[in-house]
């Protein structure tokens, strides 16, 4: 059966109101179903309460709703125990609490984090800078010339000093699919923990974290159809009571005197102050729009297109793919030759294609791979072939403006 | 192709952006003027040699969008062998003109500042006009306030 893309794209209200819109910048932040919107919605308009807080029925109603999420982003991810997920404002801040509120009271001089080339800013900076400050040194995974980790090279990383290794799930530049099992196991094998940067996985593909033996997930809800604003971090359970409190305040206490205080265990103790309840209810609207689609299908038409892109990019000529990996997502990195990133997303802008275009806050990686930025086009289960066609078209166009 | 979109690829911006002035790396020169947008990762060195009065010297390298390097290159070719204060009146004038500041003086206005008009209808481009007219302002206007 064909997917149904007409159906999927009349639940997302934005392509109601602009009909025109070709969006493929879903790496930046995916468009919301009505199912999410309305959720938040009713919540300001019939549910508004605090959490944690009254007696009252509107409370303990906000309360069992808000906690109920944890269970649904537990079975979206593989396990059963909702006490292992703590919502966070997103992947940054879900990967800064485990490099400064896990990771650096145990950070030596001399000690060591590994991360990979084709991190993201956010799986990077907090590294570098827990690293600094505890005169550890940051190590790094290379990448070859299509976008892929040269695993070859793990093995030498992984001694004894090696605190942390944190890698993403998918590339958000080359769009690259890291093969994390292999990566676990061996970090593993050496008792080193291990962060998965979950931002362009989760939610659009399986990801299983007691098959995989994962210790710590960092992702967002805005890339996976839910709200800005929200997100989470999975913390394995041997981990989660070696985890402090990286805020403090109200919520996250059992009792405070004048001269301590003893913290509620995790997730609770991150969650200081009131929380985003609205976007913690809506992340479980696209928790359940997730889940009532065939994944398999939905993975099966995103990489249709990104097949389909990258085919007709090809035959365009002047044209060079950044990252070409053999296990890659619906993410895709290109160049025009003597044409910048910017002027082409600016002519796609014009004909009502957004795309992304710049380093991505991937700095370090592109000038590695010698380019200073990139087109970026990202595809979604909202996206058709004519997004494609539309899109070639315009490329094409630009090619001819320039030549 | 759009009407809008020729005016913002004016001739003059294409022109520059394929054959740029002074378009070369010159790390011997006196200053380096740096002019980064770390949002979209355009990354220009302007590089200047003066004395008390005058700029003898401009050149520049890097990579930017066409309207970057465009204006870029246009700074180069307007500020040299000007003084420090008419270069800085003219980097006034420039970005006056593009944020359509109506005290910008439009006899002073060049024909290669007015290839920038297209701007006006794309306002998320200002910035890439702007981007080595605001450095060099500041660096202008600190060397002249210092002596």
């Amino acid at each position: 059966m064909a997917f149904p893309v007409h159906a999927i794209k009349s639940n997302f209200p934005i392509f109601t109101h602009l009909p025109e819109l070709v969006y493929l910048d879903n790496a930046a932040t995916s468009q919301k179903p009505r199912s999410v919107i309305q959720t938040i919605t009713d919540f300001y308009t019939k549910e508004n309460a605090n959490v944690h807080r009254g007696l009252y029925e509107l409370s303990s109603k906000a309360t069992q709703r808000y906690e109920e999420v944890r269970t649904k982003i537990a079975s979206l991810i593989g396990t059963s125990n909702p006490r292992t997920i703590a919502f966070t404002k997103g992947t940054t801040e879900s990967i800064n609490i485990v490099a400064y509120s896990f990771l650096k009271k145990n950070l030596k001089p001399g000690d060591k984090v590994v991360i990979s080339a084709m991190e993201h800013h956010a799986n990077l900076i907090p590294w570098q800078q827990v690293c600094k400050q505890n005169g550890a040194s940051l190590e790094i995974i290379p990448v070859n010339e299509v976008g892929e980790l040269r695993l070859e090279l793990l093995d030498p990383l992984l001694d004894k000093k090696v605190k942390l290794l944190a890698v993403t799930h998918i590339s958000n530049v080359l769009g690259t699919i890291n093969p994390i099992e292999e990566i676990i196991f061996k970090a593993h094998k050496q008792n080193i923990p291990v962060l998965i940067d979950g931002a362009q996985s989760v939610g659009h593909y399986p990801i299983d974290v007691k098959q995989l033996d994962i210790d710590f997930l960092a992702f967002s809800a805005h890339k996976m159809f839910g709200p800005l604003g929200t997100g989470v971090l999975y913390c394995k359970e041997a981990f989660a009571p070696h985890v402090d409190p990286h805020t403090y305040g109200g919520g996250s206490i059992k009792n405070v005197e004048f001269e301590e205080t003893e913290f509620l265990d995790y997730p609770h103790k991150l969650e200081a102050g009131t929380p985003n309840i609205s976007g913690v209810l809506g992340l479980g609207a696209a928790v359940e729009y997730i889940q009532q689609l065939d994944i398999v299908e939905a993975i099966h038409h995103t990489k249709k297109l990104t097949i389909s892109f990258k085919d007709k990019l090809k035959s365009l000529g002047g044209i060079t793919l950044v990252g070409n990996a053999q296990n890659f997502g619906s993410i895709v990195s290109f160049t025009v030759k003597n044409i910048h990133p910017h002027d082409v997303s600016g002519f796609l802008a014009h004909a009502h294609i957004s795309v992304r275009a710049g380093h991505h806050c991937a700095q370090p990686l592109l000038e590695s791979m010698g380019v200073p930025a990139t087109v970026r086009a990202s595809f979604s289960i909202y996206n058709s072939l004519d997004d494609v066609d539309k899109t070639i078209d315009a490329i094409l166009g630009v090619k001819q403006f320039w030549s | 192709m759009s009407s809008d979109l020729k005016k913002l690829y004016s001739d003059i911006i294409k022109r520059h952006q394929e054959a740029p002035f002074h378009f070369e790396k010159k790390t011997d020169m006196q200053n380096t003027i740096k002019a980064y947008n770390p949002i979209c990762g355009d990354r220009f060195e302007v590089y200047i040699d003066f004395d008390r009065k005058t700029i003898n010297q401009l050149h520049f390298h890097g990579f930017g969008c066409a309207i970057s390097k465009a204006s870029t290159s246009v700074l180069v070719k307007a500020l040299e062998g000007r003084t420090l204060a008419e270069a800085i009146g003219l980097c006034e004038n420039f970005l006056g003109y593009i944020n359509k500041d109506l005290k910008s003086n439009e006899v002073l206005l060049q024909e290669d500042f007015k290839a920038f008009s297209g701007v006006h209808d794309f306002p998320e481009r200002n910035d890439c006009a702007a981007l080595a007219w605001r450095e060099t302002k500041k660096f202008l206007e600190s060397k002249i306030t210092k002596d």
